[in-house]
């Protein structure tokens, strides 16, 4: 039963804000008579107690008077001063001051009699459901709960519709989308975390521009005007407009725009002039943009990629970053298997000291400036047998790891020069020392910015 | 496991959202370096780290030296467990360790085979089709993805988007894993080297 009342809310929803946006008042306030008539008469045929009989009512009304006040001036008659000053407040406080002050007030002046119960929730409610079109349906329902008294209709409706209404414009010039659609939109687009930057940047053009023409803008941009044609698609359509309005304008930079819009149900992608628009080019390009998407990102994590263009030669850059990554692990943990062995008691210690860098014990504080400044110093018998088992190791490696290093050599903080340098010397020099020196330089200068403190050069 | 995880590990996995609905956005993945980068998930990594190790070192027989594999299997699981088996290659790291020498004992024999074919396989193909140079691009950016999805674990047989997201995730993980390491390598090292030169000083003091 719910369920149908919020089905029928939303179609009306629909229909009505459409209605209301592009002709007469008048129109919208007959069809609100009428469904208040049908609603008003509702009741009387279905015998539930009365607090459900004004829930069901109330549940109606909230979705009508939302698209009504959501358009009609007419209801600027309605707001009082008093309402606009309620406007900011009725949502932060309870409701049940600001509508009980000016519902007295209304019935006398409008002639638009509506029977509403007031509530506290309702004109939350109301503004909600408005806003956000079929959205919080749950939230309406969740609040029908709070229903208890039930006043004149009229009264209510109109402290609602004031209320609304001031909202609205609140919203409107705040920079959200007519009727809440776009909104609704870009709150989807918000709520799924990942188009934040997309709909954040959308919400904003838009925001910048008038009220009045935002709805075409975004249109006008890609596609050529559209007017209310489009708003008349579905809602689901309409979102993935805008959605894909977003996406297309990012990424984009509206440069082109196609005269006609290719409906479609399924993806909604505002073609670009000059390119196909048939479904599976559609699709395809949308999984391209997905997958440069994903290529940027990754050229931001591995160094020395911002200068590849190109798929091929990125992805093997890519290749062989991993893979030097995963070398360094194993060689670490050689290292660590090797080095660890007394000393286990004071691993916690030595974990705090290292990642937060704050020496709370003395012999952290021993140790620290011994570690971390450079010590020339021969090392201890695990660690020289160590280094020599990983030169050698890391001699077997070199003949396959000297390719793909070339590209690395530029940069300094790149690993692969480092290992290329160090790896020769390594294995012509053949010193234990030049040895130390080559892998420690070529272990801990490779990994990027945030380790700069824990350099150590054997 | 003293960790308790109560990091602020980074907005909620894109993978689920990744099989999203036709018609919606494609949601760009959380930027992996703002989950693998912040203190957190280092503090995390190094506690995990340091009981997996003392772990491996109490299960490996005492007068044995540890090995360098357990210590790097012991090192990848506790990578995989800070990120909380939300990304592909981490589940598959986890779920590997139980089962993977039973299936590489028994299709030994198969792997080999399969890797033989696929070497084969690739060369002729690259020469057939070389006419169109888009042809040939396509391919060897189809190669690359491939061996990337062979590199990072558990991604063998996945679209390129997923793919590449999977890869960012991971190579941001590596390179914490690698930071950690080396960190607590060079502490253990400084202290290994701190503790004989205490010994001699107090030596040297005891005998002065």
């Amino acid at each position: 039963m719910e369920r149908d009342l919020f089905s029928q809310m939303d179609t009306d929803l629909n229909s009505i804000s459409y209605l209301s946006l592009n002709y007469d008042h008048q129109p919208v306030l007959d069809h609100f008579d009428s469904a208040i008539s049908s609603m008003v008469s509702s009741p009387s045929t279905a015998p539930p107690p009365p607090g459900h009989t004004n829930s069901l009512v109330i549940r109606e009304l909230i979705g009508r008077l939302g698209t009504i006040c959501n358009n009609n001036n007419n209801n600027k008659s309605l707001a009082a001063g008093g309402d606009h000053s309620t406007n900011t407040s009725c949502y932060s406080t309870p409701l049940s001051s600001p509508p009980k002050s000016s519902l007295h007030s209304l019935p006398s002046m409008n002639p638009n009699s509506m029977p509403f119960p007031p509530d506290q929730g309702f004109t939350e409610r109301a503004a909600r459901m408005s806003c956000f079109g079929s959205g919080p349906h749950m939230a309406v329902s969740g609040q029908l709960s709070r229903v208890s008294s039930s006043q004149s209709l009229m009264d209510a409706g109109m402290t609602g519709g004031a209320q609304l209404e001031g909202e609205l414009t609140m919203q409107e010039s705040g920079g959200g989308a007519n009727n809440g659609r776009k909104r609704k939109a870009g709150v989807k687009g918000k709520g799924k975390e990942a188009s934040l930057a997309s709909s954040g940047t959308a919400n904003s053009k838009m925001s910048e521009e008038d009220p009045s023409a935002k709805r075409c803008k975004p249109d006008c941009k890609l596609g050529g005007k559209k007017g209310g044609v489009e708003e008349n698609n579905s809602n689901s359509s309409e979102n993935n407009n805008d959605d894909r309005e977003n996406k297309n304008e990012n990424d984009s930079n509206n440069t082109d725009s196609k005269p006609a819009e290719p409906l479609k149900d399924y993806i909604h992608v505002r073609a670009r002039r000059g390119q196909a628009t048939d479904s599976h080019s559609l699709a395809e390009r949308v999984r391209r943009e997905k997958i440069s998407e994903r290529m940027k990102l990754l050229q931001d994590l591995v160094p020395g990629c911002n200068k590849v263009t190109g798929k091929a030669v990125m992805l093997d850059e890519i290749i062989n970053y991993v893979q030097s990554l995963q070398r360094q692990v194993e060689f670490l943990s050689m290292k660590l298997a090797t080095v660890d062995a007394p000393e286990d008691c004071n691993m916690d210690n030595l974990l705090r000291k290292d990642m937060h860098q704050a020496c709370d014990r003395s012999m952290q504080q021993e140790v620290y400036p011994s570690a971390f400044p450079y010590p020339n110093q021969p090392q201890a018998g695990p660690l020289n047998s160590l280094l020599t088992a990983n030169s050698i190791s890391n001699i077997g490696m070199q003949p396959a790891s000297n390719l793909p290093f070339d590209g690395f050599g530029n940069t300094s903080a790149q690993i692969g020069g480092f290992w290329e340098d160090d790896l020769q010397s390594v294995v012509q020099m053949g010193f234990v020392q030049n040895q130390e020196g080559a892998l420690s330089s070529q272990s801990f200068q490779g990994s990027g910015p945030s380790s700069s403190d824990m350099k150590i050069e054997l | 496991m003293a960790s308790t995880p109560s990091s602020s590990s980074s907005p909620s996995p894109s993978q689920p959202k990744a099989r999203k609905k036709p018609g919606q956005t494609t949601s760009p993945p959380p930027p992996p370096q703002t989950k693998w980068r912040t203190g957190t998930q280092e503090r995390l990594y190094s506690r995990r780290l340091v009981d997996a190790l003392q772990a491996t070192r109490d299960r490996a027989q005492p007068p044995e030296s540890v090995g360098s594999r357990a210590v790097k299997e012991a090192a990848d699981s506790a990578l995989a467990m800070t990120a909380r088996g939300q990304s592909r290659w981490s589940r598959a790291i986890l779920f590997n360790r139980n089962s993977c020498r039973k299936r590489v004992l028994v299709k030994a024999g198969g792997k080999i085979r399969r890797n033989r074919r696929k070497h084969q396989a690739i060369p002729p193909a690259t020469e057939e089709a070389g006419t169109t140079s888009g042809v040939l691009k396509e391919r060897k950016v189809k190669e690359r993805l491939k061996k990337l999805g062979r590199i990072v674990p558990g991604c063998k047989k996945l679209p390129a988007a997923t793919l590449l997201e999977e890869a960012a995730d991971y190579v941001a993980a590596l390179e914490m894993q690698v930071r950690t390491m080396r960190a607590l390598a060079e502490a253990l090292s400084a202290a290994a080297v701190s503790v004989p030169e205490e010994e001699e000083m107090e030596i040297a003091e005891q005998g002065s």
